[in-house]
């Protein structure tokens, strides 16, 4: 109490110098925790996925590959393995025709509003289910129930089939209205959906594999 | 404290995020730490006086 002007406290070159510490450092980190992300998430090229090379998001020519999704132990969650080549729509897709195919299944996503009821990669809403993963959702195997509603043996052309007429099928509680997706618009869906479930998530959405009987015995794949 | 590092794409912020370092306790740290020696100083400054 002999002197109150030694506190610190109220110093303000104190308060000045930290303050002007924290925002220094925070901007620096911001600007390089951006560039360290443009890295992660830059997409991979053909010759990424012809050589082996993972990336967090392989090039648009991943629709070409069998993709499945398998637990890492090493990780703690599931990782998306792209396996061998299998056709898509009866076919193998060439760079250009792959890319333009994503992007038109991107415009539809954002015209068709998506996001208005479904999540895409963390952004949107729980009212219809995560998308994130929906190419890999068993209901869509050829032990699933989709491919013998539609009417259809492989899984693009049973999700593209209930694209173009989802008020059809009785998939879920809250049943898709019909959104006027063409026959294209629809491919281009499909295409973006086995795309996005193939970007390496860190495990997002938890849990998605998880069947109907695991989650009745409340078996986790958390070990 | 510092685990394997097992992020897909190598990472000077994924190196700071594993096992039970965060980066946020890292990065508080990293933060607060200066902030001891601007005291100091300070306190010196005053002292000085």
């Amino acid at each position: 109490m002999a002197n109150e002007n030694l506190s610190v406290w109220t110093s303000i070159p104190f308060w000045r110098r930290s303050a002007a510490w924290v925002t220094g450092f925070a901007s620096i980190l911001l600007i390089w925790l951006t560039f360290d992300t443009l890295g992660q998430i830059s997409m991979g090229t053909d010759e990424d996925l012809k050589a082996g090379t993972i990336k967090r998001v392989p090039a648009p020519t991943v629709i070409n590959y069998n993709i499945d999704y398998q637990m890492s132990k090493k990780r703690g969650h599931e990782v998306p393995i792209i396996g061998a080549k299998e056709p898509f729509f009866g076919k193998e897709w060439s760079v250009e025709e792959a890319a333009e195919l994503l992007h038109l299944g991107k415009l539809t996503s954002q015209s068709k509003n998506c996001m208005n009821c479904h999540t895409l990669l963390g952004n949107g809403a729980y009212f219809a289910p995560d998308l994130t993963k929906a190419w890999l959702d068993p209901m869509w195997s050829d032990k699933g129930p989709m491919m013998p509603m539609t009417g259809k043996s492989t899984r693009e052309e049973a999700m593209a089939e209930f694209l173009i007429n989802p008020s059809q099928y009785p998939t879920h509680a809250r049943m898709m209205p019909n959104l006027g997706i063409t026959a294209d618009e629809a491919k281009g869906l499909v295409a973006f959906l086995k795309h996005m479930s193939s970007i390496d998530t860190n495990g997002f959405p938890r849990n998605f594999s998880k069947t109907a009987e695991q989650f009745k015995l409340g078996v986790s794949h958390a070990h | 404290m510092i685990d394997a590092f097992t992020d897909v794409v190598p990472s000077f912020f994924g190196m700071l995020n594993q096992g039970p370092m965060t980066l946020t306790i890292f990065l508080h740290t990293v933060i607060i730490l200066p902030m001891f020696w601007i005291y100091k100083q300070e306190k010196a400054k005053l002292e000085g006086k």
